[in-house]
């Protein structure tokens, strides 16, 4: 009990200790931001860009992220930690952010749409989801400007974004993006009609995986053959799939001596290195699940042929490009699978 | 009591960072080949041993395809993976553990699954929650040491 109680005390002092913003971003924010906002994996967080958004829509970002698009939610961060995180991102310029109406803007809906297709489709996509050109500046994707069009169909941008703050863009323009001034060429009303579109803007529904593997770490199948047969048969049929194959490893080798690894436990490593180096451009971090590989295992008489659920584990990266990508690859793993145990 | 305590830490430790992310990240600002030497020596001081380096950029650049340094660091405790593979074979895929090493810039990003995302597949299994825990915390604690590295002088 009194381990208990000593345990709690620690608890609850450190719960009350002055956030400290700098650590706090570097270990939150600087894997995917970089240290001063140069961006990689995530956002540059330029001076123009912290120029143009409020402290409110940091801390609302921070909070709940944006699904499907990498950045994650941090919602167990506590006020004064969010804060102190915001607080030393604005420190780089030393410039408070800009504060914006919380009003909600009176656009109409139908003016809005056909303004929209016209002068934002181009990059923002119909769907308003942002599959426009460029992006990114991690990795050695090709990219026409450092930052993605904004998804704004997208429930984290939408909940984190006043209307007056979309509105504010849209006259401004942001050069790093290599979005326009619309100062122009739309009148204050025509921009609050954008803004009223906008806001109906929906993600469209997520594809899923199979229903049958939901929920599964791996898919599982047994063979009706014997373990030389089906090793040999998975590479038949992932060569079939056009896959190169890598020299098959034992699950256990390197882990222990050579005479002491289980034999009847294989590793068939393969890879498609347009499809890989497409998918590195979508999310560099996918080599925390490379290689592809299916295992053959014997056990208790069986043999036993197992996959990562690709469409399961794809949707840890909350990059929903790459969790279709996913749903894909369930297929072509499944079928190689079934090939090779028919 | 000390058992308790000791599990009620692991699983503490993991309840700070489970709704933020499902993989383990850090950067660091020393060069990938750097880190790479060094992860290697600290996977062997926190009682792993490496099962091997797998070079995708190696396998990139083969067909001509450009890449920056990423390799993939397999590690694991033969006892362990042989237990978790004994009652779970389709825990297989996932093991040995694995850390992705990637360069940017100048510096370096490691990342790795988080293993406790694996956790909700196995609800019936205590045993394994605390098996993923203390991976993750051995992985987050290697990656925090990566995070303080500095580049050679």
């Amino acid at each position: 009990m009194k381990y208990m109680s000593l345990l709690l005390l620690f608890l609850s002092l450190a719960s009350h200790a002055a956030p400290d913003g700098k650590a706090l971003y570097e270990e939150k924010c600087s894997v995917c931001h970089s240290y001063r906002g140069e961006g990689g994996i995530g956002l540059p967080l330029t001076k123009e860009i912290l120029s143009q958004i409020s402290d409110d829509y940091i801390g609302r970002t921070i909070r709940v992220g944006r699904p499907g698009r990498i950045m994650p939610s941090f919602n167990t961060l506590s006020d004064a930690q969010v804060g102190a995180i915001i607080r030393y991102i604005r420190s780089w310029s030393g410039k408070p952010g800009p504060v914006f109406k919380a009003i909600k803007s009176k656009g109409n809906v139908a003016r809005g749409k056909p303004l929209y297709k016209k002068h934002c489709v181009r990059c923002h996509g119909q769907d308003g989801s942002g599959e426009g050109p460029g992006t990114g500046v991690t990795q050695s994707r090709e990219r026409s400007f450092m930052v993605m069009p904004a998804a704004l169909n997208n429930p984290g941008f939408q909940q984190s974004a006043s209307d007056a703050m979309i509105h504010d863009i849209v006259l401004s323009g942001r050069k790093v993006g290599g979005m326009p001034s619309f100062k122009s060429k739309l009148t204050d009303q025509e921009i609050a009609d954008v803004v009223a579109y906008v806001r109906t803007l929906e993600p469209p529904a997520p594809k899923q995986g199979m229903e049958e593997w939901r929920g599964k770490p791996a898919y599982i199948m047994e063979s009706p053959y014997d373990f030389e047969t089906t090793v040999e048969n998975v590479k038949q049929a992932l060569t079939g799939a056009n896959f190169r194959i890598f020299p098959p490893r034992y699950l256990e080798q390197g882990l222990t001596d050579e005479f002491s690894v289980n034999t009847r436990q294989i590793s068939i490593r393969f890879c498609n290195f347009k499809e890989l180096y497409h998918l590195l451009n979508i999310d560099p971090r996918l080599g925390t699940v490379l290689p592809c590989r299916i295992n053959v295992i014997e056990r208790d008489g069986k043999v036993l042929v197992i996959s990562a659920n690709v469409a399961q584990l794809a949707t840890l990266f909350n990059n929903q490009e790459l969790s279709e990508v996913g749903v894909l690859m369930e297929e072509i793993i499944l079928s190689v699978m079934e090939e090779a145990t028919l | 009591m000390k058992k308790l305590l000791a599990i009620l830490l692991i699983l503490g430790a993991g309840a700070t960072f489970a709704n933020e992310q499902n993989l383990v990240m850090v950067r660091s600002p020393a060069k990938a080949a750097h880190v790479m030497d060094v992860l290697k020596e600290t996977v062997l001081e926190y009682g792993y041993q490496t099962a091997h380096v797998q070079r995708c950029d190696g396998g990139m650049a083969e067909f001509h395809y450009k890449s920056d340094f990423y390799r993939v660091v397999f590690f694991g405790k033969i006892e362990e993976v042989r237990a978790v593979l004994q009652r779970h074979p389709e825990m297989s895929p996932y093991l040995p553990l694995k850390i992705a090493v990637v360069a940017e810039n100048e510096g370096t990003v490691l990342a790795s699954v988080d293993p406790r995302s694996l956790a909700p597949m196995f609800p019936d299994d205590p045993e394994l929650q605390v098996q993923l825990a203390r991976w993750y915390n051995d992985i987050r604690a290697m990656l925090n040491e990566m995070r303080d590295l500095k580049n050679p002088k």
